[in-house]
């Protein structure tokens, strides 16, 4: 008995150390880029470009950079438009993809091909797209408004959440709508009232990611936008200017614009881990 | 309350046939039951008559009202599924609940009223206390009873329960059938009951269907059904030990007609009986051959021959049971005779005993069933 206990333990023992190396070593991967926006977002010019070590932590923090960005850039009108676009494209792709996902789960509609063509949008690489786009675009007048990146965003998220929302309408058994069919509900009730809060977990799931890629999408801002409807991805990009590159700026946008995601995968953690494994042990 | 007639129903699965043409009537206000073993079709039919399976041809009427092609949602039946089918999401009492919510009733209950509504089903079937909780927190016999009560709670023309006490304890089965008898009875409702136990169709019946991949074995009354089975197959299904089933000859001599198993089984058929056993004879490897059927209890053990239709075996094994004891034969070719004593059985085992053959409960079938013998499994 004590024999055994004391291999466990050395076993935890070895296992600790590599356990906390690596910890170490993920947290620093994702930790150091973060801090590194957080704390040059609070230096002076100076700080910012001093090649001593300490200066990297040990600095007089400053506002300053905030000030310019909110004076000299529209900061805040292109935040809007980001809020404006990720949040409406979610929302429409979410009653899209959960009814068609709902649509293939339960009847197989299109026998598969028509799943496959939906997914099968995401499987080139976006710019393929961004030409015939970009000459439609500019025939319908659609550049440059929220509204046609909203379009955009919507176009290339569908496919995903789809296909996201079909493994988890999947798992519902069919029986228990064939029950509340007998208990008299219509199809569309039971889709509100049986269906919709059995897949919560995997809408959440589905509505951060759409969430989170719609507001880090660059490209396609990129190539639609000039300064209108230009979200704050493409005006952080452009403090890489050709002459000088503005990191005090840079990092205090970068600073705003990723609080958001951060909080709502903060917020929705325990709802993601409990999505992407439902469904892996049957309660 | 409604009458449910099915008329020639056929139900295929892509090639494979399901349902092969099933025929039955259950009146109004009548506990009817589906009796068969696993596979033959019981569910099948109990899902096409809720609407939540299509048959494939065939008519399915309520009343007079022919119904196959509508929607559930419009067939006004409850069904309380073997599988449960809560919804996860819902406690104890919006699960029971559920049905009484539907827009599609038009009830408009109060609060108070469905409150009442659902205690008065939850408390018949004792599982008033579990209300708060989720599906997942209960066991398989309160999942079972929460699925019935939710079947029950609504005044539907048909209630279509499929194996509803198949999951509870002895104890709990019991009293679950005496309140099933107590609620068909007290509401007048028409019930279609399925079940793969003979015994809870024998005790809660009105009328009953035994059914065989897809086929109607015997349609009646649990006293017909199990008097007199019309096939070996409802004979075998029916009744624990199931009906004796002796694969024998018949030899014609001039007017006397016998029926022979072997060396140790030779047996004088009189009267009637020659008749019954002339009408099924299949003639096997160039033999005239047919299937004797009798009851466990049928067969009287003696000490001495008490009619010419006695043969006397060893005892192979006795099982005492509370009020009857088993007594096991085994003939040469290692079929298996049961015979059932009333009051506890006095001859032990090797002993060898007198069977004497009731000649009124004798029955003869054409060979549909394969009865297993020593070191093989039936079905």
């Amino acid at each position: 008995m004590e024999l055994i206990e004391r291999g466990e333990g050395e076993m935890n023992g070895v296992g600790n150390v590599f356990f906390w190396i690596i910890t170490f070593f993920v947290l620093f991967v994702i930790v150091a880029p973060l801090a590194w926006i957080y704390l040059t977002a609070f230096k002076a010019p100076n700080d910012i470009f001093a090649t001593e070590a300490k200066k990297l932590i040990f600095f007089q923090p400053t506002t300053e950079n905030f000030h310019r960005l909110f004076r000299e850039f529209p900061f805040w009108d292109n935040f809007l438009n980001t809020v404006i676009i990720s949040v409406s494209s979610t929302v429409v792709v979410l009653v899209i993809a959960s009814l068609a996902a709902y649509s293939f789960a339960r009847w197989n509609t299109g026998k598969g091909h028509l799943l496959f063509n939906t997914i099968s949008t995401r499987m080139f690489p976006g710019v393929v797209a961004a030409i015939p786009f970009f000459v439609m675009y500019r025939n319908l007048g659609l550049l440059d408004t929220r509204f046609g990146l909203t379009l955009l965003h919507i176009y290339f998220n569908v496919s995903f959440a789809t296909f996201l929302l079909y493994g988890f309408f999947k798992e519902i058994p069919e029986e228990l709508e064939q029950a509340a069919m007998i208990d008299g509900y219509s199809r569309a009730d039971i889709f509100r009232r049986v269906v919709l809060p059995l897949v919560r977990p995997g809408i959440a799931v589905t509505a951060v990611f759409c969430l989170v890629w719609s507001w880090n999408e660059f490209l396609f801002s990129f190539l639609f936008t000039r300064m209108a409807a230009r979200p704050v991805t493409v005006l952080i990009s452009s403090f890489w200017g050709s002459i000088e590159v503005q990191y005090g700026p840079m990092a205090a946008g970068a600073a705003i614009a990723i609080l958001p995601t951060l909080l709502v995968s903060w917020f929705m953690q325990r709802y993601i881990i409990r999505g992407l494994t439902f469904g892996a042990v049957k309660g | 309350m409604a009458e449910v007639r099915l008329e020639n129903v056929v139900k295929m699965y892509g090639k494979k046939m399901a349902i092969r043409g099933v025929s039955f009537t259950c009146r109004e206000g009548e506990f009817f039951s589906i009796l068969g073993p696993t596979g033959a079709g019981k569910t099948t039919i109990l899902k096409m008559i809720a609407g939540i399976e299509n048959v494939t041809s065939g008519t399915i009427y309520f009343d007079d009202r022919v119904i196959h092609h509508l929607p559930p949602q419009e067939r006004n039946v409850s069904m309380a599924f073997e599988t449960y089918n809560l919804y996860p999401h819902m406690t104890v009492y919006d699960n029971i609940a559920f049905p009484l919510r539907a827009p599609r009733w038009r009830l408009k209950l109060t609060p108070a009223e469905e409150k009442r509504r659902v205690e008065e089903i939850a408390s018949f079937l004792g599982i008033e206390k579990l209300f708060d909780r989720l599906p997942q927190n209960l066991s398989g016999g309160q999942k079972q009873r929460v699925s019935l009560a939710r079947a029950l709670v609504r005044r539907a023309e048909v209630y279509l329960l499929d194996e509803p006490i198949a999951h509870l304890d002895a104890k709990l089965k019991f009293s679950t059938q005496t309140l099933l008898k107590e609620f068909a009875q007290q509401y007048g409702s028409t019930v279609i009951y399925v079940t793969h136990d003979f015994r809870e169709a024998l005790a809660l019946s009105d009328q009953m269907v035994v059914l065989r991949r897809g086929v109607v074995e015997q349609e009646g009354t649990p006293e017909e059904v199990y008097y007199s089975p019309r096939t070996d197959f409802v004979g075998r299904l029916v009744g624990d030990p199931p009906m004796n089933l002796i694969d024998g000859e018949v030899i014609f001599q001039g007017e006397e007609v016998t029926f022979r198993k072997g060396e140790d089984f030779v047996f004088r058929l009189r009267g009637e009986l020659a008749g019954k056993a002339k009408e099924v004879i299949q003639e096997r490897n160039g033999k005239p051959m047919v299937c004797l059927g009798i009851r466990p209890e049928h067969i009287r053990l003696g000490e001495e021959r008490s009619s010419e239709n006695s043969f006397a075996l060893p005892i192979y094994a006795v099982i005492h049971e509370s009020e009857s004891s088993v007594v096991t034969f085994r003939l040469r070719d290692n079929t298996f005779l049961y015979v059932r004593t009333v009051g506890f059985c006095k001859y032990g085992k090797a002993e060898r005993v007198w069977l004497d053959f009731n000649p009124d409960w004798i029955f003869f079938y054409r060979k549909t069933v394969e009865v297993a013998k020593e070191g093989s499994s039936e079905r």
